[in-house]
């Protein structure tokens, strides 16, 4: 059975008619055509789906469309501040490198938005902690530290 | 033999630069599609219904119940597809592999084998269906370990083949005289080795979507990293012919080489297609990503080599027995190349080396970085640890004197060339001051009496290309438009490594245009020359000299034509960042864009060139400096730090070059530690199917990483002198953690992974 939910997504109103038993995943990719948040397993294993609901990250394969209700999901189509301009984010994980198959970019990205949001000046350990949940199998990672502290110094500056 | 091929010199504008590669915008942005975005109205969903056996015999099957289900709208067995034996993993032009495979067989050969294939409005009514499907089983005695496999008398898993559950007849390698080498040996080492089921884990599951046409043309989508393969072998297959099917792969989310086999949903979710008339997605689920994708070859080993006092290597004898699984798939090719490649590394004028590939009822082995390669270097680095040790002498000391030197017999046959090993070992030696690490105190730190800290070094070589098991060939054609861009067309695969940015690097430097005006269409066996698929560290190597042998022809003929315009001969002017030039004139000059267009008596230009290369093999090497820290309490290996040292000759892309090798290492650790896909010995059914079971490294456990990347050995085979990069890394990172681990503990390990349980076992009967 169909349900009406009604939810903010990137910012704009959205209403969208789910199945009951739709994770929100597969509503965002079927549902609403944002295709970004990718599905590496389905099962909360992987962290590729990882969305920021109300601002906290979310495996979004775990959660049902339904419960997103009255909710703000924020998707990696969302975190481009404007149309020709980057967050500092993406524009770093393209200079150091940071995503090669680019399959678990999206959800490490709104994971490491999510980090930057809560503690602009993370030390390497934080960073490691913030990323535990999410898998990459290209990099070893190292490039994705990198990229997330060059973020963080250039947030650092323009803020000041 | 020539030694001293020159390499191009020059002064390089685009290559060596880390140029911001032309996919990343998509994929930070969430735009990339993948072959599970695309979105085809009127899709229906295929799901395959697997067998919960080993190994069976099908007495029946009954879809009625599941046909008549609302929503379903086909499904097959092995009664309704057609039956063509073919292979899996049919590398084009390499005559080791075994036709063993139909789509569906009467016979399941290892738990998770589909047996069934449904196509329904929605996944869930297409799960739904599955269960309601039939099936009898005649239960057949069923081999999981290779051992057992290879007894006289044990079932028999395929007609085909060798017999005997041979994949292929062995391997055999005869150099020198062993038996002679042997008796002017002071000392000989025997050990027996063994590896896991490490698997791939890339994070995009296999998916495919299959669309006909009203001509009968097929249109298929998949995470392929041999999209010419998978058409060359759907065709063949369905009985189709070339110009029937048209294979796609955008982005991919990861490979590893697993992604290079036709694979059994491929041509279920085609047939699907075919049967309903209307678009057929399939898409595995992480689970079916372990039980029907493709792992490494579990494989046990002997060795034995004997050694002058002086630390000479005088002969090495060696038995390997791969698992392959239930199918060939990359089985020969991996015997093949494991083998073959113990021929070097260490020098050693009497070998004999023995390759044996079995059948057993287990999930299928495919290709995986390191192909076979990873499972002979672990033994001959850890044996050559041993072999210091009992010669008192630095591993790193006993290393070099006996590593593969340039003019040597690589394992393809043929003198290497280009060959940095030994510079690599100096240059670790010298970076992590080795020898005082040697020399250290090895009182534990009071504040962590149970912690022991431990250095090992592992080195390595890989070939770019798979010659001489394959004749390889790379094609790309360079095509300059009006305005002076240039367009690439290549059929090699972007798993994410960045070859098409290097591809792209290459044409506008050797063209002499801006890296901007460069772009690159793949992606399209309808449209882009034909590929032979990524695999073997060669794309870089082998299709960046063909794209820069066809950007050199469409630069001279960008020349002619500006000198017709200039009104000079071509000798007399260059090309330099999209600008023809006088050179004792350089103000006399032209764009490229103003070269091409029309002018009195002079029509527009269509300059289009080809490039073919079909090369033999070069080599890169690689030491890893590793430093463990093991806990004697938990038995918990914790990889500390890593400088991994890499000959892989000219640099193209300095960023995704490292990249390559700091992935490489992630998973090396992994298969080392705590990664190994687990096949319940008396059921065959598989334990760890999932990311949670099946434990990687991930962000808490990764090493510091201090990659240097030597130019140290250009080889005149690839472009400018480059190399591959793609496998060394996860060959050398191995045995460079099991010698850490021994130095640190004083326990040898000959196996991985090596478990804490494992630490924990050894440290007991060492102390007892």
């Amino acid at each position: 059975m169909k349900r009406i939910v009604e939810l903010t997504i990137n910012g704009e109103p959205r209403d969208m008619a789910v199945e009951t038993c739709r994770s929100l995943l597969d509503a965002l990719r079927d549902d609403v055509g944002l295709t970004g948040t990718k599905k590496g397993c389905d099962v909360g294993d992987c962290g590729a789906c990882t969305v920021l609901v109300d601002g906290e990250p979310v495996n979004a394969c775990l959660m049902l469309a339904v419960e997103a209700e009255g909710r703000s999901v924020e998707t990696i189509e969302g975190l481009q501040p404007g149309v020709d301009t980057l967050h500092p984010l993406q524009d770093a994980f393209m200079r150091h490198g940071a995503s090669q198959c680019g399959f678990c970019t999206p959800g490490i990205l709104m994971m490491a938005k999510k980090l930057l949001d809560d503690n602009p000046r993370p030390t390497d350990e934080d960073i490691r902690f913030g990323l535990s949940g999410n898998i990459c199998r290209c990099t070893g990672y190292t490039k994705i530290f990198d990229a997330i502290k060059s973020a963080a110094r250039e947030m650092e500056a323009a803020r000041s | 033999m020539n030694m001293t091929t020159p390499i191009e010199k020059r002064d390089f504008k685009i290559v060596g630069k880390s140029v911001r590669r032309d996919d990343v915008l998509e994929k930070v942005t969430g735009e990339a599609q993948y072959t599970g975005d695309v979105k085809l109205t009127g899709t229906l969903h295929g799901k395959i219904k697997r067998a919960a056996i080993a190994h069976a015999r099908i007495k029946s099957i009954d879809v009625s119940r599941a046909l008549a289900y609302p929503g379903v709208k086909a499904v097959l067995t092995h009664e309704n597809v057609p039956r063509v034996l073919h292979y899996g993993s049919p590398h084009p032009r390499s005559a080791s592999c075994t036709k063993d495979q139909y789509i569906l067989d009467d016979k399941v050969r290892f738990w998770g084998e589909g047996v069934a294939a449904v196509a329904a409005i929605s996944e869930e009514i297409a799960d739904e269906a599955l269960d309601l499907i039939e099936v009898e089983y005649e239960p057949l005695p069923a081999v999981i370990e290779p051992e057992d496999a290879a007894q006289p008398g044990a079932p028999l898993i395929h007609d085909v083949g060798p017999g005997g559950n041979l994949v292929l007849d062995p391997v055999r390698v005869n150099r020198g005289d062993v038996e002679a080498g042997f008796a002017l040996a002071d000392f000989v080492l025997e050990g027996t080795f063994s590896g896991g089921r490490p698997h791939p884990a890339y994070m995009e599951p296999n998916v495919c979507i299959a669309d006909w046409d009203g001509s009968n043309k097929l249109t298929f989508w998949t995470s392929t990293q041999s999209s010419f393969m998978v058409r060359g072998i759907l065709a063949e297959v369905l009985g189709l012919p070339l110009t029937k099917v048209r294979v796609l792969v955008d982005h991919m989310g990861g490979g590893f080489g697993a992604k290079q086999d036709c694979f059994q949903h491929e041509f279920l979710c085609a047939l699907l297609a075919k049967e309903t008339r209307r678009p057929v997605k399939m898409e595995f689920t992480r689970h079916e990503t372990f039980v029907a994708g493709r792992s490494r070859h579990p494989c046990k080993i002997w060795l034995k080599q004997g050694f002058k006092n002086d630390g000479t290597l005088v002969a090495r004898d060696m038995k390997l027995v791969y698992d392959s699984g239930a199918y060939g798939s990359h089985g020969p090719g991996v015997t093949i190349v494991g083998t073959t490649a113990a021929t070097s590394l260490y020098r050693c004028e009497n070998v004999r080396l023995e390759g044996r590939c079995v059948y057993t009822n287990t999930p299928i082995n495919g290709a995986f970085r390191g192909y076979g390669v990873v499972q002979s270097y672990y033994a001959l680095d850890i044996q050559m640890d041993e072999a210091a040790e009992r010669l008192g002498m630095d591993p790193a000391e006993l290393k070099l004197k006996n590593v593969v030197r340039a003019g040597d017999i690589a394992p393809s046959g043929h003198p290497i060339l280009g060959h940095g090993l030994e510079i690599c070992i100096q240059h670790g030696v010298e970076k992590i001051g080795w020898k005082a690490l040697r020399e250290r105190d090895r009182t534990p730190d009071p504040k962590h009496p149970h912690i022991r800290k431990g250095w090992g070094i592992g080195c390595e070589m890989h070939g770019s290309s798979a010659y001489p098991g394959i004749k390889e060939q790379g094609n790309a054609t360079v095509k300059v438009n009006e305005d002076g861009t240039v367009t690439l067309l290549t059929g090699a695969a972007g798993l994410g490594t960045g070859a098409h940015t290097a591809l792209a690097q290459i044409v506008a430097e050797e063209l002499g245009v801006r890296f901007e005006d460069v772009g690159t269409v793949h992606g399209d066996t309808d449209v882009v020359p034909w590929d032979i698929g990524a695999f073997a560290s060669h794309t870089t190597y082998l299709v960046g000299t063909a794209a820069k042998m066809a950007a050199g022809k469409v630069r001279a003929a960008v020349l002619e034509r500006a000198a017709m315009k200039l009104q000079v001969s071509p000798g007399e002017i260059d090309l330099s960042e999209g600008k023809v030039f006088v050179v004792a004139e350089t103000d006399r000059c032209m764009t490229v864009a103003e070269a091409m267009g029309p002018s009195r008596g002079i029509p527009a230009a269509n300059i289009v060139a080809n490039g073919t290369y079909e090369p033999t093999k070069s080599y890169s090497f690689a030491a890893h400096f590793t430093e463990v820290d093991v806990d004697t309490e938990t038995g918990i290996v914790e990889v500390k730090r890593v400088v991994p040292v890499h000959d892989i000759g000219r640099v193209i892309h300095p960023i995704a070059a490292q990249g390559q090798i700091e992935g490489g290492i992630q998973q090396g650790i992994g298969h080392t530690l705590t990664e190994d896909y687990v096949i319940d010995k008396k059921t065959g059914r598989s334990l760890n199917a999932g990311l949670v079971d099946y434990k990687m490294p991930l962000s808490m456990d990764m090493p510091d990483i201090e990659t240097v990347i030597l130019e140290a050995a250009p080889d005149p085979g690839g472009p400018w002198g480059a190399k591959g990069v793609g496998e060394d890394p996860i060959i050398a990172i191995g045995p460079s953690i099991a010698n850490a681990i021994y130095d640190a503990i004083g326990v040898r390990f000959h196996h991985y992974p090596i478990t804490p349980e494992d630490i924990l076992k050894a440290l007991r009967e060492k102390d007892a």
